[in-house]
């Protein structure tokens, strides 16, 4: 895990490093499993194109997974996720690469952050575009600097 | 003008409660097993003393999971041919033809730790009539609240869709 982040460490404009998902086959039957969700496009391809759909679909909700992973993973360990809003826009597809990036649109007090962030698919269609909200730390005084 | 989606009698749902309130106990197992579907190792989750580490009292469950972690678990008889359950609670009745999945919003008020036992209640929040280029729409929001042992609202939901 990479060093803790500090609200010290950002300002509006930071840009959050990107981060590509990329979900197996067996991963989504284990999302299904794990959600106790039996909706069939997200396993049974034949049955998914009788919706219209050209392969199994990752689940909205994995993709909300992968976007508070991204986030928490930024704010590091003491840092806290204090809101998620997304809309689920297009089809993701299992084994294609989802690049998440996103900037710091604002500093506010108490160490309150707020993030922009977009999922993209690997033909650079925006998936998901999202907003979030985290509360960082401040440094510790006295620490030695790095 | 967008009138006639909403009937009187659903309009009269907003605010009401949807279900009723559905009450569990978050094991670490069962919250590990969604972490892990999701490819999620954060060691708070799975290192009890990283989460003391981190001003936490124990390990934490990734705040999605309360999503999950309160069914439906329903018989196999209640699945509809694509897979999903049959509709339970109180529906909420539109004069259109379809109903797509919008999105979410979360926010989390306190931490969720392994072993909490959380109640949740949905509520129908607004049914907004729109006019889009491509005709009328419903943007519907309905909203859940998570409620820990200690009656502390640790976080709450909203699910947004879109009727048209």
């Amino acid at each position: 895990m990479s060093a803790q982040l500090y609200i010290d460490d950002v300002a509006i404009g930071t840009e959050m490093p990107a981060v590509t998902r990329n979900a197996s086959r067996a991963q989504l039957f284990l999302f299904s499993a794990a959600t106790n969700n039996p909706h069939r496009i997200h396993y049974d391809r034949e049955y998914a194109a009788e919706e219209g759909h050209p392969d199994v679909l990752v689940h909205g909700p994995l993709q909300g997974a992968w976007l508070h992973q991204y986030v928490a993973g930024w704010a590091g360990p003491l840092g806290r996720v204090a809101g998620l809003r997304w809309q689920n826009r297009g089809r993701a597809y299992p084994e294609r690469d989802h690049v998440f990036r996103g900037r710091v649109t604002s500093v506010g007090e108490g160490g309150l952050v707020e993030l922009e962030i977009t999922e993209e698919d690997d033909t650079g269609q925006v998936l998901v575009p999202a907003t979030a909200t985290v509360r960082l730390p401040s440094k510790p005084t006295g620490e030695a600097s790095a | 003008m967008a009138a006639g989606l909403v009937p009187d009698e659903t309009r009269a749902l907003v605010g009401q409660v949807l279900s009723e309130p559905v009450t569990a106990t978050i094991t670490a197992k069962e919250s590990q097993r969604y972490a892990l579907a999701a490819d999620d190792l954060n060691p708070l989750y799975f290192d009890e003393e990283a989460a003391k580490g981190a001003g936490y009292r124990t390990l934490v469950v990734p705040p999605l999971f309360l999503g999950w972690a309160l069914g439906p678990f329903r018989p196999i008889t209640e699945l509809r041919t694509d897979g999903l359950y049959k509709g339970g609670g109180r529906r909420v009745n539109l004069n259109v033809k379809r109903v797509m999945f919008g999105g979410e919003e979360w926010d989390f008020l306190a931490p969720i730790y392994a072993g909490d036992t959380i109640t949740a209640e949905t509520r129908l929040k607004a049914l907004d009539e729109k006019d889009g280029s491509s005709g009328p729409f419903v943007l519907q929001s309905t909203e859940t609240s998570y409620t820990n042992q200690h009656g502390e609202t640790v976080a709450r939901s909203r699910g947004l869709s879109i009727a048209r």
